[in-house]
């Protein structure tokens, strides 16, 4: 029994690991923080450096809660490398950032956050970032 | 000494589309010395084929701006992400990215750049110097010296090379029956054709260095999928102080002297003199715990070293016609396709070439200083293309471009052929170079070993009495029985160290800088 | 990785700090390969290139090896057959506890089919023309090699084949065989 949280480094990203350890916090479970870069190249703007987990760690320690930061490589599908995970640590809860895409935007790269909300297993909670 | 080629040497380098070669030539070299997987051997052989609509200068000029860019590019990746994009920066990752890790990656980047720069230009001047010498005393040379060098330069390569020397030396032999095949200059007889027409004249050295360097490597590459990926890395100030110049001074010219002695040598080149360099100033410092922890000579001297070597490796291939190491074998390949063939002649038939390539190389050394620090976020930006999409690219240039050299579907089939064989070599551990290198030697060796005995009269002494080749097959005996000689002696100290040798050093040259 | 964990490198006796770099770099990179493929594909290597020996130097035979006042076409090809067959033979008894080769995997497989559509490139090439074969090739290299999205492999295979006809057809007017 654990919650889930999707995360990258953007203002969607920190929103959703706040609301994450705030639910984690109040189930009293422990937080399982996927942050899950692209196959191939070497370098992916997505990854989080060492420096980034352990202020996650840090961060959710604050509120009592503990956390485990998962890194898995995705392939074209981040839904399905999400969806993995979701059954492999049992969650209970999924937390995401949502972020407002024009429409052609949403043509060209498809949509992530929509494949996680429809195909997801557990209940998903969608997290605006503030302002 | 007269002057007046070189001058006329800077007047061909300053044409504007010479110019435009060079910086074309270091743009792509940087980049693929970022990018692990492809290594400048590769790229080199992939753009073999466009090399033949271009002016014999330019066409060099911009090859050799890929040979010495790469050099510095390798650096970037080895600093930022503890990842070496070329195999002449695999020991630049123990001090650089220690140094990026305390925040100095700027510094470490930036006296890469200028220890580039310095043992780059040092090393131009000595070739400036030192190759109209050589190639005055090479023009006494006759066949007995040919044959004596051509097979030490493949022995050197092989055994000073990466991989398995026994496996290396295979690969070599195999290089030499493959240049034999097709019809016999001398008697006319057909060789190793099986009847094949495509075959009678020989095998064109273009698909052979297309597949065992291109495509062998592209094949190869398809099987990683299953790399690191890094977080991507910010370079904040890219300035060294003048204390970390101060501190380098010296490791940079003594890397820089090493590098040009180490890039003559055959099998010597870039890799080797990056490690030796790396070496020499850990042994002379006062406090050797300092390197792998951030010692700025560690990243000084092997960047100096290692473009002063990829600089002096120039010297046998264009005084002698011998090449040093595989990436020199593509560039006597590619003067070959422009009818100039390499040797001591060629300083005063084509001058335009010898000293046009010698001071192309003072601009893109100091295009490569301009460039490096501006650009390297450009250059880090470039490892988020993933290599699955570059990989069809690569393969579709080589597959058209080989066509387009003969208009001949046959030359695509040999490439296919050749890279499956590249592909297998570096699954069996034996290193396609010294086979590249061989194979552009083999002709030379034949020929002039004949040629030899013609002259002697049949009688094979004649080879070790002449003083020049004598000489040089008495080096040839030390390289071949120097390991058993060493493992010998080792034992009878009771020493159990095993044999050394560079081929631990596995073969970086290519792909396996991940 | 290829040659590292030899024994008895770590009690060397004399600290050569060459050496020792040598060993540490290779360490660092053995994560990072597959495994090595034992003894052997040490051996069967050599048989390889064994057979190849074997096979020169009978040919060689056949040209004619002359004499060495008169050379003939089959001395040289000879010498380095002979060469090649010692070589091996020695391989086969002293080479089998190399670690430098590597398993074949499952994702050798990719190579594999890498090859066939090279393959298939090369023979409808002179039939139908570069385009259609090419694009073939970056649509399988992309999707099925290299795990692309559909979308993303449209993309990339259509904008590829079209700077290629752009720079050999329209630009260097190479005579590429060509559908249109």
């Amino acid at each position: 029994m654990t919650i889930l949280v999707g995360y990258l480094d953007t203002p969607e990203g920190r929103a959703a690991l706040d609301v994450g350890i705030a639910e984690a916090a109040l189930r009293d479970q422990p937080l399982v923080v996927v942050n899950s870069p692209r196959r191939g190249a070497a370098v992916d703007e997505d990854m989080l450096a060492p420096e980034q987990v352990s202020e996650i760690v840090d961060l959710a320690a604050d509120r009592g809660v503990r956390v485990e930061v998962r890194q898995p490589l995705h392939g074209d599908s981040l839904a399905d490398t999400l969806d993995a995970v979701v059954r492999e640590v049992d969650a209970t809860l999924v937390v995401i950032g949502l972020r407002h895409r024009s429409p052609v935007g949403k043509l060209i790269l498809g949509s992530t956050a929509q494949k996680i909300l429809l195909d997801a297993a557990v209940p998903v909670l969608a997290v605006k970032a503030a302002g | 000494m007269d002057f007046t080629p070189i001058i006329d040497g800077f007047g061909i380098v300053l044409q504007p589309t010479n110019l435009l070669y060079c910086l074309v030539g270091v743009l792509i070299g940087m980049l693929i010395g970022v990018l692990p997987g492809l290594g400048p051997a590769a790229t080199i052989a992939i753009l073999l084929p466009l090399t033949y609509g271009i002016e014999p200068v330019s066409a060099i000029i911009m090859l050799a701006g890929i040979f010495y860019g790469a050099q510095y590019g390798g650096t970037i990746t080895s600093v930022l992400l503890r990842l070496p994009g070329e195999a002449s920066s695999v020991v630049t990752v123990f001090d650089g990215f220690a140094m990026a890790k305390q925040g100095r990656a700027g510094a470490a980047l930036g006296i890469a750049a200028i220890g580039s720069f310095i043992g780059g230009t040092i090393s131009i001047i000595g070739l400036s110097v030192l190759a109209p010498v050589v190639a005055g005393y090479a023009l006494d040379f006759g066949p007995p010296e040919y044959a004596a060098l051509g097979l030490l330069g493949v022995l050197l390569v092989a055994t000073v090379g990466n991989g398995g020397k026994l496996k290396a030396v295979i690969a070599a032999a195999l290089g030499l029956l493959i240049a034999t095949v097709g019809r016999d200059t001398f008697t006319g007889a057909e060789r190793f054709t099986f009847g094949n027409l495509n075959l009678a004249d020989g095998i064109d050295f273009v698909p052979i260095a297309m597949g065992l360097f291109g495509l062998g490597e592209i094949l190869y590459n398809l099987e990683e999928n299953h790399k690191k990926v890094h977080a991507p890395a910010k370079v904040a100030r890219v300035w060294p102080t003048r204390q970390d110049l101060r501190e380098s001074k010296g490791a940079i010219a003594r890397g820089s002297g090493i590098g040009f002695g180490l890039g003559v040598l055959p099998g010597g080149g870039a890799v080797l003199s990056s490690l030796v360099a790396y070496a020499v100033e850990k042994r002379r410092a006062k406090q050797p715990e300092r390197f792998g922890r951030g010692a700025i000579e560690g990243v000084a001297a092997p960047e100096s070293a290692n473009n002063a070597a990829a600089t002096s490796s120039f010297i046998p291939l264009l005084t002698l016609g011998i090449p040093a190491n595989a990436t020199m074998a593509l560039m006597f390949g590619a003067l070959l396709i422009q009818g100039v063939q390499p040797g001591p002649q060629l300083v005063d038939q084509h001058p335009d070439i010898f000293w046009g390539v010698i001071n192309s190389m003072y601009i893109g050394n100091i295009l490569l200083l301009i460039m490096s620090i501006p650009m390297v976020g450009i250059f880090v930006r470039i490892l988020r293309v993933r290599p699955a999409i570059l990989a069809p690219i690569t393969a579709l240039i080589t597959m058209l471009g080989v066509y387009t050299v003969n208009n001949s579907v046959f030359d695509i089939y040999l490439v296919i052929v050749f890279g499956i064989v590249g592909y297998l070599m570096k699954k069996f551990g034996f290193d396609p170079g010294p086979m590249v290198l061989a194979f552009v030697l083999g002709t030379l060796i034949e020929s002039s070993s004949r040629q030899s005995l013609l002259i002697f009269g049949g009688d094979p002494t004649g080879f070790v009495t002449r003083p020049i080749s004598g000489t040089i097959f008495a080096a040839i005996l030390l390289v071949a029985l120097f390991p058993l000689l060493r493992k010998a002696f080792r034992m009878r100290r009771g020493d159990k160290q095993p044999e050394p040798a560079p081929e631990r050093l596995p073969e970086r040259e290519t792909t396996e800088a991940k | 990785m290829s040659t590292t964990s030899e024994p008895g490198r770590q009690q060397a006796a004399e600290a050569d700090i060459l050496e020792e770099l040598k060993a540490e770099l290779a360490h660092d990179l053995e994560e990072e390969r597959p495994p090595h493929a034992g003894p052997l594909a040490q051996v069967g290597a050599g048989l390889v290139t064994l057979a190849l020996g074997v096979a020169g130097t009978v040919l060689a035979l056949g040209y004619g090896l002359g004499t060495l006042t008169q050379p003939g076409p089959g001395l040289w090809p000879f010498a380095v057959s002979v060469a090649v067959t010692a070589l091996s033979m020695a391989q086969i008894a002293f080479g089998r506890d190399g670690q430098d080769t590597e398993k074949f995997t499952r994702s050798s497989a990719l190579t594999a089919l890498g090859v066939l559509s090279l393959v298939a490139l090369a023979a409808l090439l002179p039939v139908i023309g570069f385009e259609v074969p090419s694009l073939v090739l970056m649509v399988v290299w992309l999707r099925f090699l290299g795990g692309e999205s559909w979308r993303m492999t449209a993309v990339i295979s259509v904008l590829t084949v079209a700077a290629f006809y752009a720079l050999f057809v329209v630009a260097l007017s190479i005579p590429l065989p060509r559908l249109v």
